[in-house]
């Protein structure tokens, strides 16, 4: 189910969170949280109820592993060592993982190398997988060191499926959820938080329907088109792709938080103006700040403690190497690797640069971060290598540069070998397209942010009537299915 | 009972700057050249200092140093 989708808004919701403060109301705290736990798996059923069983599956398996991991008794003899068990339980995930969405990838990239003929499995990469995988690594490395305390399955399941975060984030960690599930003042509705959740929701809903839909279809043509763009399309779709998917993800994080508060459980913020970012360290501060956090915990730290020593030559390595990874765990292909080595060659240039003690000024540090982000997510958004060429290629000019009819009349600039003619038709737009690129630069780089925003927000009239018209006009142009883009990870 | 005084020498030499004054409420916000790569650092010092191991799970908790000062407190006293 879509959280921009009728049924989500309308019968979903509304239905889910009535029960859940009715039941609390009973004083009927399990029976409330089994609810909340029948209602995200619920969610999760809706698109393919065959995936059920996988993620319960999983969820079973790791709570198992996680209570032998934290009861594990030194002193007994046991059969099988603590370590041997926390292995068994990381390799078992990893394995789900790879079999699900890197398979194909593992088989193509044989027959290219070996010229073998292997067939392509074609699975299906059930939705959130990538998303809960991480999360319940992060478990068992908890379990194994010693950090697991509390142990309730009812709670373990909720952490793991509540269906605001489920599918795309933002990546929880159980010591931050677990608790909220069990404390007492979570359970009393909360009319303050209700009406705060609405209006980030709606925030959320306004970028993701208005903003995020609008640029996705000039991305999508410039991406797919096979015909070559000249200099301004090409720019106008890596553009309108950034944009996308900064609104499409901040949107839906707005939606999961504001979801959250009307069940008074607090998720953590996952973005806050990264486009503002003044330098590649600052940018990932700032975007998905919750997978920054997973990764510098669980991947850079432990790859930096097997060099055995902390050098700055060692720190910089494992940055590398952790956003090589990162970058492979948001899909299964070379342009993954290579958006993830890019930032992870950004920030080592960034960190060598600070200490170095280089001065840079903030408006200089601000463009080259934005153009170099911008061009990173050619490679995440083409479908491969080549596909990211041919984009980059007519953003250096390599297909020449087509300008509107109306600029013809300048003989100079014919001279200089600039054609005129229907200029955006190949990513098929028109004006709006450069008025909205603008639009959306300056929301991103000088307006204040959703949690800024929010921050403000007191129940008055006006905030309402705003509310209202930013929910009525995304509803007018929600009749489309369209799904988020970090669905797809 | 560590306190906050005897972190202070650490922070410094770690980011190399004598003017870092610590208060509970100090997060790697607050200064500068406290990055993600610097604080695996200032958690190595920690370590050496104070003989004492971090689990994976307890750095972030480390960004803040009323947290910090409450976790070496107890595992000192374990």
């Amino acid at each position: 189910m879509l959280f921009n989708s009728f049924e989500f808004m309308l019968l979903f919701l509304p239905i889910t969170l009535v029960v859940y403060f009715l039941l609390l109301r009973k004083h009927l705290t399990i029976a409330a949280r089994s609810w909340l736990l029948f209602a995200s798996l619920f969610f999760y059923s809706w698109w393919d109820i065959k995936y059920l069983p996988l993620i319960l599956g999983s969820i079973l398996f790791n709570y198992t592993i996680g209570g032998l991991l934290a009861e594990y008794d030194a002193s007994a003899k046991k059969p099988v060592s603590k370590k041997s068990i926390f292995l068994a339980g990381i390799i078992a995930n990893i394995a789900l993982l790879c079999w699900f969405k890197y398979m194909d990838f593992f088989i193509g990239t044989t027959n290219g190398l070996l010229g073998t003929q292997l067939p392509l499995l074609k699975i299906v990469l059930p939705l959130g997988i990538s998303f809960f995988t991480i999360t319940q690594i992060a478990f068992l490395v908890d379990a194994y060191e010693g950090l697991v305390e509390e142990r309730n399955l009812l709670n373990y399941a909720l952490f793991v499926t509540f269906f605001p975060h489920l599918l795309a984030g933002p990546i929880l960690h159980h010591s931050e959820m677990m608790p909220q599930f069990e404390r007492l003042r979570n359970k009393v509705l909360n009319w303050k938080n209700l009406y705060l959740g609405l209006t980030l929701f709606f925030l959320g809903l306004f970028k993701k329907v208005i903003l995020a839909d609008t640029f996705s279809a000039w991305a999508s043509a410039g991406f797919d088109t096979t015909q070559p763009l000249t200099l301004i399309p090409a720019w106008l779709t890596s553009l309108s792709y950034t944009f996308q998917l900064y609104f499409d993800f901040s949107g839906y994080s707005d939606m999961a938080l504001g979801v959250g508060w009307m069940f008074n459980i607090s998720l953590p913020i996952n973005f806050n103006s990264p486009y503002k970012a003044t330098g590649m360290i600052d940018f990932w501060k700032r975007w998905h700040i919750t997978l920054t956090n997973f990764v510098t915990t669980y991947l850079y730290t432990p790859i930096l403690r097997a060099f055995g020593s902390i050098t700055f030559t060692n720190s910089l390595v494992a940055i590398f190497l952790a956003m090589l990874i990162s970058g492979f765990w948001h899909g299964a292909g070379w342009n993954f690797i290579v958006w993830g080595g890019m930032h992870g060659a950004g920030l080592v240039v960034n960190h060598y640069w600070k200490k170095k003690k280089h001065k840079m000024p903030a408006w200089l540090g601000w463009l080259i971060t934005f153009n170099f982000v911008n061009i990173s997510f050619v490679f995440f958004r083409a479908r491969s290598l080549e596909g990211a060429g041919q984009i980059l290629g007519g953003m250096a000019g390599m297909n020449g540069i087509m300008l509107h009819r109306s600029l013809g009349k300048f003989t100079w600039l014919q001279d200089m070998g600039i054609t005129f003619g229907k200029w955006l038709d190949a990513i098929k737009g028109n004006d709006e397209t450069w008025v909205m690129a603008i639009v959306a630069l300056i929301i991103v780089a000088f307006l204040k942010n959703s949690m800024e925003i929010i921050s403000r927000v007191r129940p008055s009239w006006g905030w309402l009537v705003l509310l209202l018209v930013a929910s009525f006009w995304s509803f007018l142009d929600m009749s489309k299915v369209s799904e988020f883009l970090y669905f797809q990870f | 009972m560590l306190t906050l005084e005897e972190l202070e020498p650490i922070f410094r030499q770690v980011f190399d700057d004598e003017a870092i004054i610590l208060q509970r409420e100090t997060t790697s916000d607050d200064i500068d050249e406290w990055d993600s790569l610097t604080h695996m650092n200032l958690v190595v010092a920690l370590e050496l200092r104070f003989k004492i191991k971090f689990a994976l799970g307890e750095l972030q908790k480390l960004r803040n140093v009323g947290e910090m000062l409450d976790l070496i407190n107890r595992k000192l006293v374990k």
